[in-house]
């Protein structure tokens, strides 16, 4: 107890410079979480799709489900040879990778990535727990985009610069569908902070609104840029789109990214829609401490799943059509969804 | 005033760096002899093992189809033989690959093609011939249009022979070139 | 029924005097040599008053002993008649020159190319005389005349150099040609392939466009080849091709191996249809011998070039998923995966996976093995309800028809102008299928359908195609039941001269119409051997499809046409 005793004394005494330590801790603890996450996702992508596919995947290293196959993945591209291209814009070039990085570390700030459940009461597991962290979260995650046209941009080429500004369409085509879903929630939930909005789902929202849900889910894999929106490195149209340029650690760091998107969104997803951590208890001691943390890792682990038979199954979409698709479907029925949500929680409030 | 007072913009960096000094010693210097030994800790230590055991696991090759063992190797890479297993995928950018698979005849007109797409990969990087054509000529070893000294232009590192090879020959070939990898000891790309 | 006498005497009626010499080799074949001045007039006449609307392609002969060169120009029908004519334009073999039917018929435009190339034939009137196969430094040496001397050299090896350009870019060199240490510099004037800036130069006419490569080395590209497309943001404007990547020189390697080498050749030309090519060149060879085929030995074929058949469709629609849909897509690793099984089942007779040289003159290689037929009752009909799952796959996918509906549609009266081929023609609602036009071995006996689409979109084509693997099938079963006992090659012995005589033939490759025209003098090589391929002929009429298109639409046409390059190369 000691130990907690002069914690609490040091927090009172000098609470700036507690709160920086709680938040380093915090930070450095959260990316550790997300990027193994992230890691993981892309594994289980692996595996996942060749499971669909008829085939094997990764077995040869780290035993037969091969899940070292990312370690010698990130050490091949780490020590692989840094190529800036002559033409390139250098500066920015540099940049993007690491802005797209900070992009879902900001996504990742806010998130909460579970509760304990102790004494009867759920502790969230968030960095910042803002009060419109649901709306922050949404806009940090579009973040992305910018990364992605600013390594587009730069590279100085033709099929790059036509994924960049693919990117950016499909961009803001779709995330204004997305927002407006966002706030519909928040209106049921009468909070646009992620915990409320979960603690206030005694019906998961994706029932009470699954309009919302569904546009939630189409602009979620559109802002993730997985098939069948995955125009802006449609790897058969524009090479590799908007990296093609980009070579070992670099494009590494912008492909880490986009897992750690999916992850994040995934997670937002369950978080908004899915009741996040809410389910019974489980009735172990110790179990029962992190059983909303069991919830939420079964929720995002079928929707990251979802997420890839999606890309087994469905042909991608011309850009166009993404764009029609967006403005003229997706943003009515978002704004109908909204009335919906208006309607049904005034009712229940 | 202006912000050039406050703030001196360096006309030429590469003038600046050479004047700055560390421990009284000029800091390219010391860069580049800290840098060449922390190459030589890689180089005797067991790092250089974990090094070669990521690149062995981890080749990608450039999706290239030339001849008939391009045909080979389209099914090479998809289900039937699965090279996902020996973490061996296909991209379509020569900057995200390490091994190019020379799969057919190399001819006049795309040798300056191949090439810079050989240029474009970063090192380290392999490549591998496949095919008589593309060890020899092959059966077209007296046409007007064919390299048949594909070695000269290409340092290739491991030869498939067949015409076309079986997919099962390909697999063998990849990994023998995982077996050349996890040997390298030259220390050009650490 | 239009017949080929019918078609000599209309043409010696209209124009008495053109027709220098003639022969009516069949009622389907029709020999004729035609006075240089008048085969425009000719020609008009064949189409317009005798419904000859396929121009079929044309090939060069270069009679050094006769000091003459010649150009055949082979004329067919969409279906209104079932006569090949092949006209023969003569011309002196110093400064050769003919007219371009290039004004009559838009096809006739790569044709021409390739033999201004390699026989150094001049054609009047024609619009782009530019390299099509060769590289910038060959043209002038024109490698298939026969008294070419062969390059490179193979005592003294030549290696390319590394030249910086002004530009800054690195280009690699070879060294001159012997034409041109013969001419002592390198001809200037020879016309050129553009460049890629010259190219940008003369096309881009805004800020707003610019010039995309796509290809040679692109996921969209079944093998080498160059499309340039002109884009204004997502939208394309042009495109322009480029082929003449992977040349091999096939023809010309021909004439310097024996009739028996040929057929190794042939296999390598296409090599997911390498059965329909040796097919091909053993039946032309064949006609020149006037062999039988036992019947046997006719099933055999028929049997495996329907096997054949059914794996390239089932690539072809597989690498067409591959582009519409990445890699990630799963179906198209089930289509491979199919394709084994028939890949195995033909191994089970050849031998092979790819190329095979199973067909010789008169015959097959070897026998059907005991458990064939076995074999194939299991696999065809898992095949069969494999390939039904799929077209009702693709007929419910709202993404997929929202994506090919409507794109790259090309009118059948299109289809027959340019000349385009197989499944892609008969996309288009033209039934147009060698089996039936120009029937061979025990094909008419068969009962099939020829595969029809209506609209002629990228949607048709692979419908199309996955369709005619159902008939595929359905051919062999039926072949399965009839094949008799008997011999699988001719009882006499097959000389290694093959007489003189020449021969125009057609098969049914799964990409469409191939023919081989096959002249011997007498000797135990070919005097020449021209390929008409179907992909050749399909490739041409890529670039006017993409006007208009997106850019996302390209690689699907592309894709579509399901494509060989190293047979339009050869």
């Amino acid at each position: 107890m000691d130990i907690i005793d002069s914690i609490s004394q040091f927090a009172i005494q000098e609470p700036a410079l507690f709160a920086l330590i709680i938040g380093i801790i915090g930070a450095a603890v959260i990316s550790g979480v997300v990027n193994v996450g992230a890691m993981l996702v892309i594994w289980g992508e692996r595996k996942v799709l060749s499971d669909f596919c008829n085939r094997f995947g990764p077995n040869r290293v780290g035993g037969r489900w091969g899940i070292l196959q990312l370690g010698a993945d990130a050490i091949k591209l780490f020590t692989k040879e840094d190529i800036i291209p002559g033409d390139a814009d250098k500066g920015v070039y540099v940049w993007a990778p690491i802005v797209a990085s900070m992009a879902t570390m900001l996504v990742a700030a806010a998130i909460p990535f579970g509760a304990l459940h102790i004494g009867g009461k759920d502790y969230p597991l968030v960095v910042a727990n803002m009060d419109i962290s649901a709306f922050y979260v949404e806009a940090a995650l579009s973040l992305m985009a910018i990364a992605v046209f600013m390594a587009g941009y730069s590279s100085n080429n033709k099929y790059s610069i036509l994924g960049a500004f693919r990117g950016i369409a499909r961009m803001i085509a779709y995330e204004v569908p997305m927002g407006v879903c966002v706030i519909a929630v928040a209106v049921m939930a009468h909070s646009l902070n992620l915990v409320e909005i979960v603690q206030s789902q005694t019906l998961w929202y994706a029932f009470a609104q699954p309009l919302g849900f569904a546009i939630f889910v189409i602009a979620l894999i559109t802002d993730l840029g997985r098939i069948p929106f995955d125009q802006s490195e449609a790897e058969e149209e524009i090479i590799s789109g908007y990296n093609t340029e980009y070579s070992g650690i670099r494009w590494g760091l912008l492909y880490f990214q986009e897992y750690n998107n999916a992850l994040l969104g995934s997670i937002l997803l369950s978080l908004l829609f899915l009741g996040g951590w809410q389910g019974p208890i489980i009735p172990i001691p110790v179990l029962d401490i992190i059983s909303p943390l069991i919830w939420l890792f079964m929720k995002v682990v079928i929707v990251l799943w979802c997420l890839i038979w999606v890309r087994a199954s469905l042909f991608r979409l011309r850009i166009d059509q993404v764009t029609d698709l967006g403005w003229k479907w997706m943003l009515p029925l978002s704004l109908l969804n909204l009335g919906w949500a208006v309607v049904v929680g005034s009712y229940f409030a | 005033m202006g912000i050039s007072d406050v703030i001196p913009v360096p006309v030429a960096i590469d003038d600046e760096i050479e004047k700055w000094t560390i421990f009284g010693q000029p800091v390219a210097e010391v860069w580049f002899t800290t840098t060449e030994k922390i190459h030589q800790i890689i180089e005797m230590g067991p790092i250089k093992n974990i090094f070669n055991w990521g690149r062995k696991n981890s080749v990608y090759f450039l999706m290239q189809p030339m001849g008939c063992c391009g045909v080979e190797m389209f099914v090479f890479g998809a289900a039937p033989y699965d090279s996902d297993r020996f973490g061996c995928i296909p991209r379509n950018t020569p900057r995200q690959t390490d091994v190019m698979i020379m799969s057919g005849y190399i001819t006049r007109k795309y040798l300056p093609v191949f090439k810079n797409l050989w240029e474009e990969m970063p090192e380290p990087k392999w490549c591998i011939a496949i095919g008589e054509c593309a060890i020899s000529g092959g059966p077209f070893y007296d046409s007007y249009n064919i390299i048949q000294n594909t070695a000269d232009y290409f340092p290739i590192d491991v030869f498939i022979p067949g015409c076309p090879p079986r997919p099962e020959q390909f697999l063998e070939g990849l990994i023998n070139l995982q077996e050349k990898i996890k040997q390298r000891k030259d220390k050009r790309d650490y | 029924m239009t017949n080929a006498s019918e078609v000599l005497s209309s043409i010696q009626s209209a124009f008495p005097g053109a027709v220098l010499d003639s022969r009516v080799e069949s009622d389907r074949r029709l020999w004729a040599t035609i006075d240089s001045k008048k085969i425009l007039d000719v020609c008009k006449h064949l189409t317009n008053k005798l419904n000859f609307d396929h121009y079929s392609g044309s090939a060069g002969v270069d009679w050094i002993a006769r000091n003459e060169m010649e150009v055949v120009e082979i004329m067919a029908s969409h279906g209104a008649h079932k006569v090949v004519a092949m006209l023969k334009v003569k011309t002196p073999r110093e400064n050769p020159s003919v007219k371009s039917l290039t004004g009559l018929y838009w096809n006739a435009n790569w044709y021409e190319r390739e033999i201004w190339e390699m026989f150094g034939i001049n054609f009047e009137g024609h619009p782009e005389l530019y390299p099509l196969l060769l590289s910038d430094q060959l043209i002038g040496s024109w490698p298939w005349r026969k008294d070419f001397k062969g390059y490179p050299d193979l005592t003294t090896g030549e290696r390319a150099v590394a030249i910086t350009t002004p530009e800054g870019y690195t280009e690699y060199r070879f060294p001159p040609t012997p034409a041109e240490v013969e001419a002592g510099t390198v001809v200037a004037e020879r016309p050129k392939y553009p460049t890629f800036r010259e190219r940008e130069e003369r096309e881009i006419k805004s800020d707003s466009e610019m010039i995309m490569h796509l290809g040679p080395q692109h996921a969209m590209v079944p093998g080498p080849f160059l499309l340039d497309v002109l884009v204004e943001g997502e939208r394309v404007k042009k495109g322009f091709l480029d082929v003449g990547y992977i040349h091999k020189g096939i023809e010309k390697i021909m004439e310097n191996r024996t009739w028996l080498q040929g057929i190794v050749y042939t296999d390598r030309m296409c090599y997911v249809a390498s059965l329909s090519n040796n097919e091909c060149y053993c039946g032309a060879v064949e006609k020149i011998l006037g062999l039988e085929v036992p019947e046997r030995a006719q099933y055999i074929r028929v049997i495996l070039e329907e096997l054949s058949r059914i794996q390239s469709h089932l690539i072809g629609t597989g690498e067409f998923l591959t582009l519409v849909a990445g890699v990630g897509y799963a179906p198209w690793q089930y289509m491979i995966i199919d394709r084994e099984r028939i890949i195995s089942l033909i191994e089970s007779v050849t031998g092979a996976r790819l190329t095979h040289t199973f067909v010789r003159f008169g015959g097959v290689r070897n026998d059907l093995p005991d458990d064939f037929a076995e074999k194939c009752k299991t696999t065809l009909p898992y095949i069969k309800s494999r390939v039904n799952e799929f077209i009702e796959l693709f007929a419910q996918d709202a993404i997929y028809q929202k994506r090919m509906e409507n794109v790259g549609v090309l009118s059948a009266e299109d289809a027959k102008r340019v000349g385009i081929a197989g499944p892609a023609l008969r996309a288009s609602g033209v039934a147009y299928d060698m089996r039936v036009e120009d029937p061979i071995l025990v094909y008419p006996d068969l009962d099939f359908k020829v595969i029809v689409g209506t609209k002629g979109d990228c949607a048709d084509r692979v419908d199309c195609r996955l369709r005619e693997i159902l008939e595929s099938i359905h051919i062999i079963e039926q072949c399965l039941d009839r094949i008799p006992a008997g011999p699988i090659k001719p009882e006499a012995k097959i000389p290694k001269k093959v007489p003189a005589g020449e021969a125009y033939y057609r098969v049914e490759d799964p990409r469409g119409e191939m023919g081989m025209y096959v002249i011997s003098d007498g000797g135990d090589k070919p005097y020449r051997v021209k390929v008409r391929g179907p992909f050749y002929a399909t490739l041409q009429t890529l670039p006017p499809l993409l006007e208009g298109v997106y850019i996302a639409d390209v690689v699907a046409i592309a894709g579509s046409m399901d494509g060989c390059p190293s047979e339009a190369d050869r």
